[in-house]
């Protein structure tokens, strides 16, 4: 298992998709905060006016810019990078190369799924560190204890927001497509946006870390979080046994 | 007996397939696969790997059934289907590393295999910029590196320059004289014949005889025993794939 997992972290970390993914999360979204910090303090009314709570310029309205950002961009971004670890091995053909292995294709599934968390983890712990950076720079001083709590809400945020990505995974495996689990990615980014719109609050899985976070963790109960994860986790799970269950007949 | 197939039959759902193969592959032994194009030689080649299942029959690797063989023993089984296990990103080395690392053989092996494949000029070149031939030669040094008890490679000779040919079939000798079982398809009748002990003949999904890799004039007994069987299985009102 450990050696699987070693192999698909050097797959990924080897890449071109996981070195555009890392860049497009961390400094694709300090470089939209920046630009947001920017539009905001030149005074625009109407961009003040949607910015809404994310207009003002201290670290409440950069912690809640980042929360609309990653909520949308971390999952895209995150999925994307997913399907490609799943979706590859079929495009490629390697996935013929992956049978008549002592690891089992589900320990390789399951190991794909670990690369991938640790780099999820990875690539958001830069990021909160980055955010930390940028605030400072930005002149709103050593973050108060609430901005702190804000941080490392952010960074949960884009933790689960990579982890409620996992049903591109099972999505590419099923279709045996790489493109299937963008337009899976997109599908599942299109849902949070409109669940949230509609009001489907904490119970909507996909939208309930968002809500979290955007809401400084009032919105959105430990129960509804753990949901969130629990349905993670069944996705991977899935995951796991159709690869076990994997036939080469088509 | 290394491999073995016992009335395996396999139907796609657009009516193609395989019908009531049996055959077997002991140590030491190289036997060939040969057929035209859909014959069926992949599909035969693809359940032996686990990756097709049979809908009738047994296949039985090392003596077990593929379902209740221990992962363990995969470790001793070497193939090169279609694809090779290699990722475009990373370099000849590094493949060959990987490979290495999921099959828990020994490291050493690397270096080994490419000298032997002379693939050192390409060695620290990333996969996605080796010409085909250099693929092919990375593909069966994956495949074979670890000195595998079960050997099967499809077409191993497609792309390969004279002088890999050479390797391959040189290589191939020494595995089966060290007491692999060795199964292989190939367009190339003069060439299996050179190191193939048995020559199975495959069309339309059966596998329908042997050919004498001793014979003369293969290539015209292949095409032969193939109008034949056509003509018995038109007669017989079985569909031409």
């Amino acid at each position: 298992m450990n050696a699987a997992i070693r192999v698909e972290a050097r797959k990924l970390a080897r890449s071109r998709v996981g070195m555009i993914g890392s860049l497009s999360l961390v400094a694709g979204t300090l470089a939209m905060l920046g630009g947001i910090t920017a539009a905001t303090a030149s005074g625009n009314p109407d961009l003040i006016a949607k910015a809404g709570p994310a207009a003002a310029l201290d670290w409440s309205g950069l912690l809640s810019s980042t929360a609309q950002v990653t909520a949308a961009g971390g999952l895209l971004g995150s999925g994307v990078v997913l399907t490609w670890m799943f979706g590859r091995e079929f495009a490629d053909g390697t996935i013929t190369g992956l049978f008549a292995l002592p690891v089992s294709r589900a320990r390789i599934a399951l190991a794909k799924l670990t690369a991938y968390a640790a780099w999820v983890l990875a690539v958001n712990l830069i990021l909160t560190l980055g955010l930390l950076i940028l605030g400072i720079l930005l002149g709103y001083g050593i973050p108060t204890a609430d901005a702190w709590a804000g941080l490392g809400r952010q960074c949960v945020l884009g933790v689960l927001s990579g982890a409620i990505a996992t049903p591109v995974a099972w999505v590419a495996t099923l279709t045996r497509s790489l493109l299937a689990g963008v337009g899976c990615a997109i599908g599942l980014v299109l849902v949070t946006q409109v669940a949230v719109l509609a009001g489907a609050g904490g119970w909507m899985p996909l939208a309930a870390p968002a809500l979290w976070a955007m809401s400084n963790g009032t919105a959105v109960t430990d129960l509804q979080l753990a949901l969130a994860l629990g349905a993670a986790l069944t996705f991977a799970a899935l995951t796991c046994v159709s690869w076990a269950r994997l036939q080469l007949n088509r | 007996m290394t491999l073995t197939f016992e009335n395996v039959s396999l139907r796609f759902p657009g009516g193609a397939g395989v019908h009531e193969l049996s055959f077997e592959v002991t140590s030491g032994e190289i036997v060939a696969l040969v057929g035209l194009n859909g014959a069926g030689k992949t599909t035969l080649m693809r359940l032996t790997l686990g990756m097709l299942r049979p809908h009738r029959g047994i296949v039985r690797l090392f003596g077990h059934p593929l379902r209740g063989l221990p992962p363990a023993r995969w470790a001793e089984v070497g193939a090169l289907i279609e694809v090779p296990l290699a990722y475009p990103e990373l370099t000849v080395r590094e493949n060959l590393r990987i490979a290495c690392l999921l099959r828990g053989s020994d490291p050493s092996c690397v270096q080994e295999a490419v000298s032997r494949w002379r693939l050192a000029p390409v060695a620290d070149r990333r996969f996605h910029r080796l010409s085909l031939g250099n693929r092919q030669r990375t593909g069966l040094a994956v495949a074979l590196q670890h000195r595998p008890r079960l050997i099967v490679l499809d077409e191993p000779g497609n792309a390969l320059d004279p002088a890999s040919v050479i390797v391959l079939r040189d290589h191939l000798t020494e595995q089966a004289r060290d007491g692999a079982a060795i199964l292989v398809s190939s367009h190339h009748l003069d060439e299996v014949a050179r190191i193939a002990d048995r020559i199975l003949l495959m069309n339309a999904g059966q596998l329908i005889g042997e050919l004498d890799p001793a014979g003369r004039d293969l290539e015209r007994v292949f095409f032969e025993r193939i109008r034949v069987n056509d003509e018995q299985r038109a007669t017989e009102g079985e569909p031409t794939p």
